[in-house]
């Protein structure tokens, strides 16, 4: 399940949103998942970061990110771990007006991931913008990239191309 | 269900109305089009308003309300809309059903958006929705589309290029256009890439605007004009968002046409003039596949072969699109069905299309999981 749920920071901002205004955080703290249950990461997962679908045992449909019921028979779903390997079906390199302070230029994909019949929408790493290539193979890694939109750094999920680099 | 026809217009020109409230927009629009129509605010039955932004930047709500107040009509039945890039034309399908289902007899659309606002940022998904939380943004969605695109079909550059060029030279024909001096191909690839392989060109500017209509049941609507424009039909659906999503041929773009041809008992080829949702440049690509105008994976070509300019054998966009006018999100596909109405109705000045007997009105909004959460497809004719 994803959870929306705000952060405590995200609270406090709110609380100042209704009175105060916007204080500068008094804590930082160290990157966060930018969206928790939609990927692991090492050490809990052992073979983590690995991303978190969900999977109708009745309708055989796998989905990512995992959604609150089969939306095809409103089964209660199971979560999987879904392939950390895909091929890039399509991308861009967004140039401007980056949000959650991305770097400019970042690369957003469609990765179909091995085995799973599934295309999920990833950042592709964004140093290796200039490699990229339709049905080039990818693999999944997590890095500290952006922040949460509050300003503390957030770890997000992207692909990144599996050849070397042989310039 | 009823026959319904478009008997009135009122528009302001798109562009920067700094010193304008949403509500100034919108009642001007509104009371251009009871004028029009010399329609009396106590003959509307029922009230559509669409806005998509105003809540988020200006902190405004249920506009609609204001809006019509200050043209007279209150006490009825109004409702706010919200789809995104479609509220207008969703507000539309709203006001045709509310006649069509026979309840009313006269409703009453407009739409409104302010959006030279500062730091209004890029359009996304949603500020809590996952794809934005992870990075994703509107104009990103289309260039990645335009790349598999390019990829499967070998569309080229400077075929999608030639879309901005073209709804820039209908839009220096279009009095309310925000934009109107000449482009080039070479203007439009030579311009800040945005997002591989759109450039700024290639994506349409923001604006400030109003746009309604009056629409009324076809056995009363010569009451109030000699050239009422009937609805063929009014669709709306959402997506289906399936994974794998196939990016090309989108489905539910493809789906709503469909849906509209059937309706309307109309195909492609009795279409004599478009407008469509190019926010984009591909944008107008993929809906000529969807709208049936070319084959799937030949809109590229479609776009270069002049058979979509004014002057040629179906033009699309002729009122410049939303790359010359600009976007007011909320009125834009009100607008567009204005364009139609002014086509048919022969009213459309310089740009008009000889002998326009059937027009269609389309429009996309939305992004969820790859796909538009709502596509408005409009057919009408005299």
């Amino acid at each position: 399940m994803i959870d929306f749920s705000l952060t405590e920071e995200q609270k406090g901002l709110q609380e100042n949103a209704c009175g105060e205004g916007m204080k500068e955080k008094e804590v930082q703290r160290g990157p966060e998942p930018i969206l928790k249950g939609i990927f692991t990461l090492p050490p809990y997962d052992k073979e983590g970061p690995r991303l978190i679908g969900a999977l109708c045992a009745r309708c055989t449909r796998k989905f990512f990110p995992p959604p609150f019921v089969c939306p095809y028979c409103l089964r209660v779903l199971e979560e999987v771990y879904l392939s950390t390997q895909g091929t890039l079906h399509s991308f861009t390199v967004v140039r401007v007006k980056a949000p959650f302070g991305l770097p400019l230029p970042y690369a957003l994909g469609y990765v179909d991931l091995k085995d799973d019949g599934l295309r999920v929408l990833a950042l592709i790493d964004p140093k290796r913008i200039d490699e990229l290539e339709i049905g080039m193979d990818l693999q999944l890694c997590v890095e500290e990239l952006g922040n949460d939109g509050t300003g503390n750094p957030s770890l997000r999920y992207l692909f990144s191309p599996k050849r070397k680099n042989l310039l | 269900m009823r026959s319904v026809s478009v008997v009135a217009t009122g528009i302001i020109p798109f562009g920067k109305h700094l010193d304008q409230t949403l509500v100034q927009l919108g009642r001007q629009a509104a009371l251009n089009a009871l004028l029009d129509g010399g329609i009396k605010p106590s003959e509307v039955g029922i009230g559509f308003f669409a806005n998509f932004l105003g809540a988020k930047t200006f902190g405004d709500f249920t506009i609609g309300q204001n809006v019509f107040w200050e043209v007279g009509i209150n006490k009825i039945p109004v409702v706010n809309v919200e789809n995104a890039c479609t509220s207008g034309s969703s507000a539309f399908h709203m006001a045709w059903l509310s006649i069509a289902s026979g309840q009313y007899d006269v409703a009453i659309v407009a739409g409104a958006e302010k959006m030279y606002v500062p730091g209004i940022g890029l359009i996304n998904s949603g500020e809590t929705q996952w794809d934005t939380r992870l990075g994703f943004v509107v104009p990103a969605g289309f260039a990645i589309r335009a790349k598999r695109h390019m990829h499967e079909y070998g569309t080229t550059a400077e075929q999608l290029a030639c879309i901005a060029v073209k709804n820039r030279k209908h839009g220096s024909l279009n009095p309310i256009a925000q934009y109107k001096d000449p482009l080039t191909i070479a203007d439009v690839l030579n311009s800040p890439m945005v997002c591989d392989p759109l450039t700024r060109l290639s994506c349409c500017p923001i604006g400030d605007g109003a746009a309604a209509l009056i629409l009324c049941a076809s056995s009363r609507a010569r009451r109030y004009t000699h050239n009422p424009v009937a609805i063929r039909s009014s669709v709306l659906v959402t997506g289906g968002y399936e994974n794998p999503l196939s990016l090309l041929p989108w489905e539910t773009d493809f789906r709503g046409c469909r849906l509209a041809y059937e309706k309307a008992g109309l195909g492609p080829e009795d279409i004599h003039v478009a407008e469509c949702h190019d926010a984009f440049t591909i944008a107008e690509v993929l809906h000529y596949e969807a709208l049936g105008f070319c084959p799937e994976g030949e809109g590229g070509r479609l776009a270069i072969s002049g058979e979509t300019s004014l002057g040629g054998k179906r033009p699309v966009n002729v009122s410049g699109g939303l790359l010359s006018k600009g976007h007011p999100l909320g009125a834009t596909g009100v607008a567009q069905i204005i364009e139609i109405v002014l086509q048919l109705r022969g009213k459309a000045g310089a740009r008009q299309v000889d002998r326009a007997k059937v027009g269609i009105a389309h429009c996309m909004g939305g992004d969820k999981d790859g796909d538009g959460k709502s596509c408005t497809v409009n057919i009408l004719a005299v």
